[in-house]
């Protein structure tokens, strides 16, 4: 039997994290990952096989999950393999943080005091975190360095403090549109910021800058400028020598005493061989809704309801991020201030973000936590372009119409859209647990996930919405729409193992370290008790990295 | 509504389900056997001196074929393009090949009318997108002509095997 210094449950953002910073300590690390490694040499631009077919994800009549959602006063559970809405992200070695457009976001210092900053809302169950941005913001700067965020800092009431004066690189290239877009916003009393992202504007040690594909979400980045966990973590981790970086090992369970795990039980998704892998510590890295399922599954007689559970609260308070998002068309003709050939050109950045309404204060609109707006080109997949609005009066458009509509939307317009995000309020109908009756081809339980939102989220969503419409009104966008719904985005998730300093009424400790099992931590998202209004991805580097620093501090100890 | 249940309805309108109970070979069959029916659709649906290039010039049909016989591919969206082929050709009294334009219009606005046809013919017509657009090595797009024809080029590095290696 194998045996590390620790074992690390996923190869994503956070178990990159934890196993770059433990590797450089010195420790022996195994990480395990159900997907295949994809290199960098690998990765291609081919829509059809990483946005239209489950090449990085598994198939969901082999792997799936049960989502529940109210239909009028019933709960009703759908597998995924029959609605076809995947709740898998990227399961290859990086994890999704492979296929992230890399727009992030710090979480503001007031959204580790929610409750205590703006007070409760009735049907949410809003906590303030055990740490502070204080605590947590050194990690943000080291994930600004060693995952390469790229950026300019500026001054803004909702801009979070830095503890650098800027960005470690400068922001990637940005389209002419941009100066339409600040040239609006300033008309309309808006402070546009540029965009932090996870992708290099200039080299960095092995990793290429971006080479602006035209092609950055969805898709593996071929120059290693995306800030993957790959390319900025488990490479760097690899090299130490210290790291076992194990693909196509799916995890059954955990196997423990009272008091600790003692060892994971694995299958070889090639051979379908189990065996154990033994460590000193466990680190559970395998996104929010999968952690909190292994955990469940894990359950034994000194842990009847899934390790780490005595509280009872593993898998409540699932966070998704709220939302929705809209888009409007620039056409050529009625164009304003840049020229359609600038529009035009590929692969350039938007790079836009506005904070203004992170906290709403208005005579008239009221008081309440908003969210932050990032501006983009629309995704330039072709494929996905060409289908769109093919349809007039509940009618398909084919024939030469269709031609001349498809040739026009490509040649004459351009569109830009918005993504909104604000908070999902934690509440008893969200939350993961496990069904005996549904299991995958390894012969485990699926998660089930039982999904709603707060209508609060739902106000939220609609008063940013028609403050984005309004901006691209001013630019002359024609044809805008915006689409905000109670429905999650499945790449955003969180919760699960909220991480608190009462036992009875949390997984985690604040730490991350499981409250009932001293060498049972979790690095991924699942420990968050609120989401903030901002997209998860650096937060969940930052944190990583300093659940990885305690860790190493318990294993300096033993 | 899932998409079991919408098969289930379609199936309560009078559709077969008797493939659902058929080998794989026998599937194939019967999926060869629906190929032309359905290449005239992708050619109704993209006809020649289009702003787009023809279906039959991209070979579309081929790109549909193999498209949905992979492995990769949803097995219940296989089973429903080769079962809403053989329903328009009993709806059509197996004479749309034969058809004129304005016949076969008519015929496939017909058949828009059910919501079983109306989908069956947005999955054609998505198949045959994603033929005309997807990345050459997929066997249509052929010389790029999908792509310039929106004077548009996929992104690079294109890729060098189909699906990698699945």
């Amino acid at each position: 039997m194998k045996h590390f210094d620790a074992v690390i449950v996923g190869s994503g953002a956070s178990g990159g994290a934890v196993a770059y910073t433990l590797c450089r300590a010195g420790y022996r690390v195994a990480v395990l990952e159900k997907g295949r490694l994809i290199r960098r040499e690998e990765f291609s631009k081919d829509e059809l096989a990483y946005c239209r077919r489950d090449i990085v994800t598994p198939c969901l009549f082999d792997e799936y999950h049960l989502i529940e959602e109210k239909v009028g006063e019933k709960w009703v559970a759908t597998p995924t393999y029959e609605s076809g809405w995947s709740f898998w992200n990227g399961n290859i070695v990086g994890g999704s943080s492979n296929l992230m457009s890399g727009m992030l976001h710090r979480m503001h210092p007031d959204d580790f005091r929610l409750k205590s900053k703006y007070g409760e809302i009735e049907g949410a169950n809003v906590v303030d975190w055990p740490i502070s941005y204080e605590e947590l913001e050194p990690y943000y700067t080291m994930a600004e360095e060693v995952v390469g965020i790229s950026g300019l800092a500026q001054k803004h009431p909702f801009a979070p403090w830095r503890s650098t004066p800027d960005f470690p690189q400068p922001p990637t290239k940005e389209n002419e549109v941009v100066k339409l877009f600040d040239k609006s916003c300033r008309a309309l009393g808006i402070t546009p910021l540029v965009t932090p992202r996870a992708v290099l504007s200039k080299e960095k040690g092995h990793r290429n800058a971006c080479y602006y594909s035209n092609f950055c979400g969805s898709y593996g980045c071929s120059s290693g400028a995306k800030g993957s966990s790959t390319e900025a973590l488990l490479f760097p981790a690899l090299a130490t020598g210290k790291l076992t970086l194990m693909s196509h090992t799916y995890v059954k369970s955990l196997e423990s005493t009272k008091e600790q795990v003692t060892s994971v039980v694995v299958i070889d998704t090639v051979t379908g061989k189990e065996s154990r892998i033994t460590a000193d510590i466990f680190v559970l890295a395998a996104q929010a809704h999968e952690s909190v399922r292994l955990l469940l599954n894990s359950k034994n007689r000194h842990h009847p309801n899934g390790l780490s559970n005595s509280s009872g609260e593993l898998g409540k308070n699932l966070l998704f991020s709220a939302g929705g998002s809209g888009q409007g068309e620039l056409h050529r003709e009625s164009l304003k201030g840049i020229g359609f050939e600038a529009l035009m050109e590929r692969g350039l950045f938007v790079n836009r973000s506005i904070l203004d309404w992170y906290y709403i204060d208005h005579w008239w609109d009221g008081r309440f936590k908003g969210g932050s707006v990032e501006f983009m080109f629309e995704h330039q997949n072709i494929i996905s372009r060409a289908c769109k609005n093919n349809e007039e009066g509940g009618k398909l458009i084919w024939g030469k119409a269709l031609g001349e509509r498809v040739a026009k939307r490509f040649k004459e317009s351009k569109s830009i859209r918005f993504e909104i995000f604000n908070d999902w309020l934690p509440n008893d109908d969200c939350f993961v647990t496990v069904d005996e009756a549904y299991r995958d081809k390894y012969g485990m339980p699926v998660g089930k996930l039982r999904i709603a939102g707060h209508p609060h989220d739902l106000k939220v969503g609609n008063y940013l919405a028609k403050k984005c419409e309004a901006v691209l009104e001013e630019m002359g966008a024609k044809n805008i729409y915006s689409s905000v719904s109670s429905l999650p985005p499945q790449n955003l998730i969180a919760g699960g193992c909220r991480f608190g300093d009462d036992p009875k009424s949390s997984v985690l400790n604040k730490d991350c370290r499981s409250h009932d099992i001293p060498n049972l931590y979790v690095a991924d998202a699942s420990f968050m008790p609120t989401g903030g209004s901002v997209a998860y991805t650096w937060t969940i580097y930052a944190n990583a990295f300093r659940v990885a620093d305690h860790i190493v501090r318990d294993l300096s100890e033993t | 509504m899932t998409r079991r249940d919408f098969l289930a309805t379609s199936a309560a309108a009078g559709l077969s389900v008797s493939l659902h109970a058929q080998e794989a070979d026998a599937e194939t069959k019967t999926l060869e056997a629906a190929l032309p029916l359905i290449a005239a659709v992708q050619q109704h649906m993209f006809p020649e001196a289009g702003s787009l290039p023809s279906a039959k010039a991209m070979d579309a049909v081929t790109f549909l074929k193999e498209t949905i016989t992979h492995g990769s591919y949803d097995r219940d969206i296989r089973r429903f393009v080769i079962e809403g082929a053989q329903e328009l050709d009993r709806r059509t009294k197996g004479k749309f090949l034969t058809m004129n334009h304005a016949k076969k219009e008519a015929a496939l606005r017909s058949y828009e009318e059910s919501r079983y046809g109306s989908n069956w013919l947005t999955r054609i017509m998505t198949l045959t997108m994603e033929a005309i657009f997807s990345d050459p090595i997929y066997g249509s797009n052929i010389g790029q002509k999908g792509w310039k024809s929106v004077g548009s080029s996929g992104g690079v590095p294109r890729p060098k095997e189909r699906y990698i290696a699945l």
